[in-house]
């Protein structure tokens, strides 16, 4: 029972660093993916063209390659270049990482809970008077904001599991933990069993959250 | 006063306004009837630029309103839109829908909105209802809170987009009530509507539109009682 309880242990010393990186990361990922849900929704073509290739250059590669461009690539580059460039903090490009590939996803989302707000509310704000942007700000937006509410909840989950994979850049989150203590110890069994319980003592309770919060949407969407 | 000159619409191919040329004096009630498809709708929205015309003028007040470089926010504020399906702000209570559009495009301090506001919700007998969610208002209700917030800017001119369409029969009344109060008072209103009963009392002129043009005007007597032109007659004899 013990061994458990240190695998659980192990598991969870890592917790700080895969939170830090997927908070981040998601508010990166919200602040980046609004400008590039704007992007793709403008009325100038090359605009919404640029923005289409970003979103689909990241959604079409996993998130571990774009880790390893990033974190490995990137700074091979400059150097071949002559400029001298490494990460000291692999932490600072997992976020970076994370966020960028997280604002594709994000954009998505903010796009799709934009154009399912009713367009009668965009022509009610306009009929009295009110500017694109008073009507985006006042109006759209704040019901846009309910819309994606939920799928943001999830955004956030999925992230959370997809930091996993920055173990491989030697951040020392969750799993890399677990694996550090796992090729020393040799009790795999126990160490990633740890590591898949540390995982779902964050999701199980956020997945019901975001269940609760489509619950509260589909009833006022009835009361409407 | 809006006057309309030559106005047509096209949607793609699909042409909606043929060309259409009227005058609406100020404290007229005109109400505008027609079959389905006859671009009644389209008609009214040209009006406040929510579709934009292909060719043709409109003039409010005359001034040319669809040209460049009109300020159209300027424009609205002058015309209040109801629409058939209420179009309240479902994330904000009753009293918040009249307030936010004076307070935010016009600056008018909170307090005084939320004064007249209470005031408009009185008038439309729903002075109870201010801190309600639109959600929980019956149809009617909603029609009237949304006329309310449309003349919580001050309109000169009202344009009712088949606002009783979308209710049930029980609640048409209400809402025909505080419309003919609007038109007591001297508002001037365009109205698209079924409402035949409502149109023959209440309008100063009735338009008979059919496939994009105004096919007969006149007053209610003259359309309901006397209608010349063969297309009103058979739209009338289905109607009525």
């Amino acid at each position: 029972m013990g061994i458990y309880l240190k695998g659980l242990q192990i598991a969870y010393s890592g917790i700080a660093v895969t939170l830090q990186i997927t908070i981040s990361a998601v508010l990166i990922g919200v602040a980046l993916g609004l400008i590039v849900a704007l992007g793709k929704m403008s009325s100038l073509k090359p605009v919404r063209i640029v923005f289409s290739v970003y979103v689909e250059l990241l959604r079409g590669t996993p998130l571990v390659v774009q880790a390893l461009i990033i974190y490995l690539g990137f700074p091979a580059l400059l150097q071949s270049y002559g400029i001298s460039f490494r990460w000291d903090d692999a932490v600072l490009a997992s976020i970076l990482v994370c966020g960028i590939n997280s604002s594709a996803y994000v954009a998505e989302i903010i796009r799709s809970g934009l154009q399912a707000v009713d367009k009668g509310q965009m022509e009610a704000a306009r009929s009295l008077g009110m500017n694109h942007i008073q009507a985006m700000r006042f109006i759209i937006v704040p019901q846009a904001f309910r819309i994606i509410l939920p799928a943001l909840g999830n955004e956030f989950i999925s992230l959370l599991k997809e930091t996993a994979v920055l173990s491989i850049i030697a951040v020392v989150e969750v799993t890399r933990k677990s694996m550090l203590w796992a090729s020393q110890s040799f009790e795999f069994w126990p160490a990633y069993l740890g590591t898949a319980f540390v995982y779902l003592s964050i999701t199980i309770p956020l997945s019901r959250l975001v269940a609760y919060m489509e619950r509260r949407m589909a009833q006022s969407d009835r009361s409407k | 006063m809006i006057e309309v000159n030559n106005l047509t619409k096209e949607f793609g191919k699909l042409k909606v306004l043929r060309g259409i040329t009227e005058t609406i004096r100020e404290n007229e009630v005109v109400c505008v009837i027609g079959p389905s498809g006859s671009g009644k709708s389209t008609f009214l929205r040209c009006i406040n630029l929510l579709e934009t015309p292909t060719s043709g003028e409109i003039y409010i007040d005359g001034e040319q309103i669809n040209k460049k470089d009109v300020d159209i926010n300027k424009i609205r504020k002058k015309l209040g839109m109801v629409f058939q399906n209420f179009n309240l702000f479902p994330h904000m209570t009753t009293l918040e829908n009249i307030t936010i559009s004076p307070i935010r495009a016009n600056k008018i301090p909170k307090a005084e909105a939320e004064k007249s506001g209470a005031e408009l919700l009185q008038m439309v007998g729903l002075q109870d209802k201010a801190g309600v969610f639109p959600g929980s208002l019956s149809g009617g209700q909603k029609q009237r809170a949304a006329i309310a917030r449309a003349l919580a800017m001050k309109p000169e001119i009202m344009l009712f987009d088949e606002p009783t369409s979308a209710l049930d029969p029980e609640m048409v009344g209400e809402v025909l009530q505080v419309m003919k109060d609007l038109a007591h008072r001297g508002m001037t209103m365009v109205i698209v509507t079924h409402e035949m009963g409502f149109a023959r009392e209440v309008a100063d002129r009735v338009l008979f539109m059919d496939e994009g043009m105004i096919v007969e005007q006149g007053t209610p007597e003259e359309i309901f009682g006397n209608p010349q032109n063969e297309r009103t007659k058979n739209f009338l004899s289905k109607v009525l």
